[in-house]
């Protein structure tokens, strides 16, 4: 019984990138507004009604892309009004509306998707592609609060020399500058004695293992089968040409087929499944809290 | 990598895969699928070439001292990030490749991207900046010798660079809106993005103009030192 977030990273990823991949590859509107929706409404279910600056940076952001296209692109043959003797069309604003739709969803997956995915949980991912650049980015990460404390520990070395004062601006980067020029001699060298200490500690001899162990549960393949078989589903809906969708010259629509329909159902569901799962937990939770 | 011990050839194929195959599944995706669909190849295209890159830097035998090191500045360019208006992510790459060759510059590029959007946002666009940032790393790597005899060439390379990203990553801003590339769509983003544009060229002038030569000499002194 685990929240979403807690399953195997690999299995997330995968969701979420099919979540997002056929919300990028599409221009069905359907599929649109369900991505945004489920973006938007994941989104607030994880955080709450906390960050409403976010959503009205998305929604914006929405504004500007659904008016841009009108604006600049002027095919379609329903014009609506001229303006500035460019005619302004009904098919460029559906279009521009759809992009939008499309653009926000993402941007509102992803956002989600940068809170779940934790640093130990990329280094997990990217541990199963490449060990080595894992490493790599593990440490870089690692050096970065490493850094400000030795430039703040420098700065204080400074100022007690008598070095670094920030009276007037011309002063004020010189310091800096020199703050900053010694922490980059500082790094190198550092990083010089932690790579000898890594090797006399045996580094390279096996494989690396992992600060915290995601194993494969059953309820992570579960995931990870269930995400690969409604992406299939929906791609096969979208890459047939069941889910066409056509704004210029005019707008049209094919009526969708049983493929088509079976798309839209499984791309739904791919969207429903943590809104499942987290129900599923919660629900427990409140069946074996009412048995105390 | 690692199987090609002919060094000629693997200088072949290292220039032959950016250049000749990575084009040609790019042309090749273009007429398979309509010409609504140049997203697809285009982040194909991306993921694909970092894959390829990943895949060769992972089979070859690379000194510790040296991982060590890339992480080092990749940590430095991810700091940088948080200086407001300037960016100094393409001058440390640039910086990091004359040093240590293209291989270093393009890791460091494409890493610190991948780090720092943890914190600006990732998102699809994440590929383009890691292989826009990476390829900047890496032709600096290859043209170093050159770079390395003139400061003003390589004041030009840092210009010519920062206003290329900012070309490179509007065509994937059109793309994105619009699935299909637009030249009107794409003028447009251009214009809007002229202060970015400007900012990137400026800070990568200023900040190769002052950090090279000071973060050039320790850089060498810790390669003549340890031997990296």
């Amino acid at each position: 019984m685990r929240s979403f977030s807690e399953y195997n990273p690999i299995a997330v990823t995968v969701w979420f990138f099919s979540v997002t991949g056929i919300a990028m590859f599409s221009s069905y509107p359907l599929l649109m507004v369900m991505s945004l929706v489920g973006g938007a409404v994941f989104f607030t279910v994880r955080n709450g009604f906390s960050r409403g600056r976010e959503h009205i940076f998305f929604w914006v952001l929405f504004l500007i892309l659904a008016l841009a296209n009108p604006l600049i692109s002027h095919n379609g043959k329903t014009v609506l009004f001229v303006m500035n003797h460019n005619p302004v069309t009904l098919e460029a604003a559906l279009y521009g509306l759809n992009s939008a739709a499309m653009i926000v969803g993402v941007l509102y997956w992803f956002r989600s998707f940068t809170q779940i995915m934790t640093s130990e949980k990329l280094l997990y991912v990217t541990g199963a592609l490449s060990p080595k650049l894992s490493l790599i980015l593990s440490m870089a990460l690692r050096f970065v609060p490493l850094f400000s404390r030795q430039s703040a520990k420098i700065n204080s070395a400074q100022k007690a020399m008598g070095l670094y004062k920030d009276d007037n601006i011309i002063d004020d980067i010189k310091g800096k500058s020199r703050v900053f020029s010694i922490l980059v001699t500082w790094a190198l060298e550092n990083g010089i004695i932690t790579a000898d200490s890594m090797e006399a500690r045996g580094f390279g001899t096996h494989r690396r293992t992992q600060l915290r162990r995601f194993g494969f549960r059953a309820a992570d393949i579960a995931l990870l089968a269930a995400s690969l078989a409604l992406l299939g589903v929906t791609a096969a809906a979208v890459g047939s040409g069941s889910l066409d969708f056509m704004f210029y010259p005019s707008v049209s629509t094919a009526v969708p087929d049983k493929l088509g329909k079976a798309g839209l159902i499984a791309y739904g569901a791919l969207i429903m499944l943590p809104i499942i799962i987290e129900t599923e937990v919660s629900l427990r939770w409140r069946y074996l809290r009412s048995g105390i | 990598m690692l199987l090609i011990r002919n060094k000629e050839l693997r200088n072949a194929i290292k220039i032959a895969v950016p250049f000749v195959i990575i084009p040609s599944v790019t042309i090749l995706g273009a007429l398979a699928f309509d010409e609504k669909k140049h997203i697809i190849v285009s982040l194909a295209v991306a993921v694909f070439s970092l894959l390829l890159f990943a895949a060769g830097f992972e089979k070859k035998s690379t000194g510790t001292r040296r991982m060590v090191i890339v992480a080092v500045m990749t940590a430095l360019c991810f700091a940088g990030r948080f200086i407001p208006f300037l960016k100094p992510i393409a001058a440390l790459t640039i910086i990091t490749a004359l040093y240590l060759g293209g291989e270093a510059g393009f890791l460091v590029g494409a890493l610190s991207a991948v780090l720092s959007n943890f914190y600006f946002g990732q998102g699809p666009w994440t590929a383009f900046q890691m292989l826009a940032w990476g390829l900047i790393g890496l032709f600096a790597g290859i043209f170093s010798e050159k770079l390395l005899k003139s400061r003003v060439l390589l004041l030009l390379y840092g210009a010519a660079t920062g206003i290329a990203y900012s070309f490179i990553m509007d065509i994937w801003t059109v793309l994105w809106y619009n699935q299909g590339f637009s030249l009107k769509l794409y003028l447009a983003a251009l214009a809007s993005a002229v202060p970015y544009t400007a900012s990137y060229a400026v800070s990568n002038v200023l900040f190769l103009y002052l950090l090279a030569k000071p973060f050039g000499e320790k850089l060498e002194r810790i390669k003549t030192k340890y031997g990296v």
